[in-house]
């Protein structure tokens, strides 16, 4: 599974959301993930990823592309 | 007729006139049932058992089962995006406040939000959840713990969570007095209804400790029974051989209203909060005042506050745990200001006793009672403890006319309560 596909199960197994809503453009915030989520979201991720993603700085305004490929760096690194 | 019939009430005070909340909706998520006509058919029956489990969390424990809600799943009822920001007794109480909404004939979307309530009783709120993330914590270190804990384990998460869910803007609270939570939160509507701060409050309470923590400490407390080989007649309150409660879970919620509120939409009354009353023992952490003077000056504050006489009571809806220090000392205190005549019942023997849901749960099972007419039994009540001075129902449900009923309430730390409630 890819690391998209990996969010995105997480995003609609955990917070509910429509499949349909996840694209790269869309801001998370749009997902209805307020600050709580996004750290709900991010030691998920984590856990499920096997990565560290303390430094990365994430915001409701970011999107789904841009937390993808933020993971997507740690994971690489 | 039990209790002397039709009442006339008196003024609770000089120039205090009485008020009665009107009760136009019930929720009840329950080990003996979900939902009010399965919970109510649950406690009635005798042929029905309560809904046990021996939880994983339990595994070793002395008291290694509990009484739980099953037959209804929350994740599927509130849905994943909900259901994730509540611990499992803010789940159980949204589910008993829909319930109690619609029961009431109330809708959310075009009621006047700002003049509705919550108000929810609980002794220990998400402590399942802070047990789980202390594990967690310990086991895993600090960056493995949920950011959730302390939206989710905090008291008032139930009352927050039913306000979200039913778009309630007007004051919401929790009440927190240990095992007298439920009973506490709808005096306390009953209050705001009296000054007019709302002209409807969800009221009731919400409980669930899946805790190993927990049920461990009150393991070593020696307050639970440990009749493991046989834990659906383990809770049996005024029994000779009664040796300590059953936790519990669930949830009761009953929708008050002012009496013109109610009557000016053509709401159907099922019955009336009429009265309450509260003390404080100042005598122990754990025991009750061993004459129960405490429990007693509650009860006669709900008579006075109602205007209602004892001798008009006709049935009492008992704290009754099953542990042999307060059945006795409730009992007792029962019949000094009762009398002899009322007919009483712990339907903890089939709910488990739910600590800060107890009230709400119990409250709205006398609402029930005083509809049917119908006292539901104390199950398990196989040889009744010759030292308890008042007739406890047992077997089967007993049918006996009756315009008032009382609820009781103690709670660790001293916190008593009493509701008196009459015929709609």
């Amino acid at each position: 599974m890819s690391t998209s596909e990996e969010i995105s199960a997480l995003l609609v197994t955990r917070f509910g959301t429509d499949p349909l809503d996840i694209r790269p453009e869309v801001p998370l915030r749009q997902l209805r993930l307020d600050s709580l989520a996004l750290e709900e979201l991010r030691l998920l991720i984590e856990e499920r990823m096997d990565v560290d993603l303390e430094d990365v700085v994430l915001s409701s305004r970011d999107t789904v592309g841009r937390l993808v490929a933020a993971v997507c760096a740690k994971a690489g690194a | 007729m039990t209790g002397r019939g039709p009442f006339a009430r008196r003024p609770a005070r000089p120039g205090v006139e009485p008020f009665s909340a009107a009760v136009t909706g019930i929720g009840l998520v329950t080990a003996a049932g979900v939902g009010a006509e399965a919970a109510w058919r649950g406690v009635c029956d005798p042929a029905v058992a309560p809904s046990v489990e021996n939880p994983p969390e339990l595994d070793g424990l002395p008291c290694d089962f509990m009484y739980t809600v099953t037959g209804v799943d929350p994740k599927a009822v509130l849905g994943v995006a909900a259901q994730r920001l509540m611990d499992r007794f803010s789940q159980l109480a949204v589910i008993a406040a829909r319930e109690a909404v619609a029961d009431a004939g109330l809708d959310p979307a075009v009621w006047d939000s700002g003049r509705v309530g919550v108000v929810i009783g609980s002794a220990h709120g998400g402590l399942p959840f802070y047990d789980e993330q202390h594990t967690t914590l310990t086991e895993r270190g600090a960056r493995r713990v949920s950011p959730k804990l302390a939206p989710l384990s905090v008291v008032n998460g139930a009352a927050s969570s039913v306000a979200m869910d039913l778009g309630v803007h007007g004051p919401s609270q929790a009440v927190s007095t240990a095992c007298s939570s439920g009973t506490v939160a709808i005096g306390t509507a009953h209050q705001m209804l009296r000054t007019g701060a709302c002209d409807i409050v969800v009221a009731g309470g919400a409980e669930s400790v899946r805790s190993r923590l927990l049920i461990a400490s009150a393991c070593q407390m020696r307050a639970v029974s440990t009749r493991r080989d046989d834990p659906q007649a383990a809770c049996r309150p005024f029994d000779t051989h009664r040796d300590g409660f059953v936790v519990g879970e669930g949830a009761g919620l009953l929708v008050l209203e002012r009496p013109e509120h109610a009557r000016a939409r053509g709401a159907t009354v099922r019955a009336r909060v009429a009265g309450y009353g509260a003390s404080s023992d100042a005598h122990s952490a754990v025991a009750p005042d061993p004459d129960g003077l405490g429990i007693e000056r509650a009860l006669r504050t709900a008579l006075a506050d109602a205007g209602i006489d004892a001798l008009d009571v006709g049935h009492v809806n008992a704290h009754g745990t099953s542990t042999v220090a307060n059945d006795l000392i409730e009992a007792v205190m029962l019949r000094r200001v009762l009398g002899e005549h009322p007919l009483v019942t712990s339907t903890k023997a089939m709910t488990g006793h739910t600590l800060g849901a107890a009230g709400g749960i119990e409250s709205a099972l006398t609402v029930l009672a005083l509809q049917h007419q119908l006292v539901p039994p104390t199950a398990n009540l196989d040889a009744p403890d010759p030292a308890i001075p008042v007739e406890v129902v047992s077997k089967e449900a007993r049918r006996a006319p009756f315009d008032c009923a009382v609820k009781t309430s103690l709670g660790f730390g001293g916190h008593n309560a009493a509701l008196v409630l009459t015929r709609a």
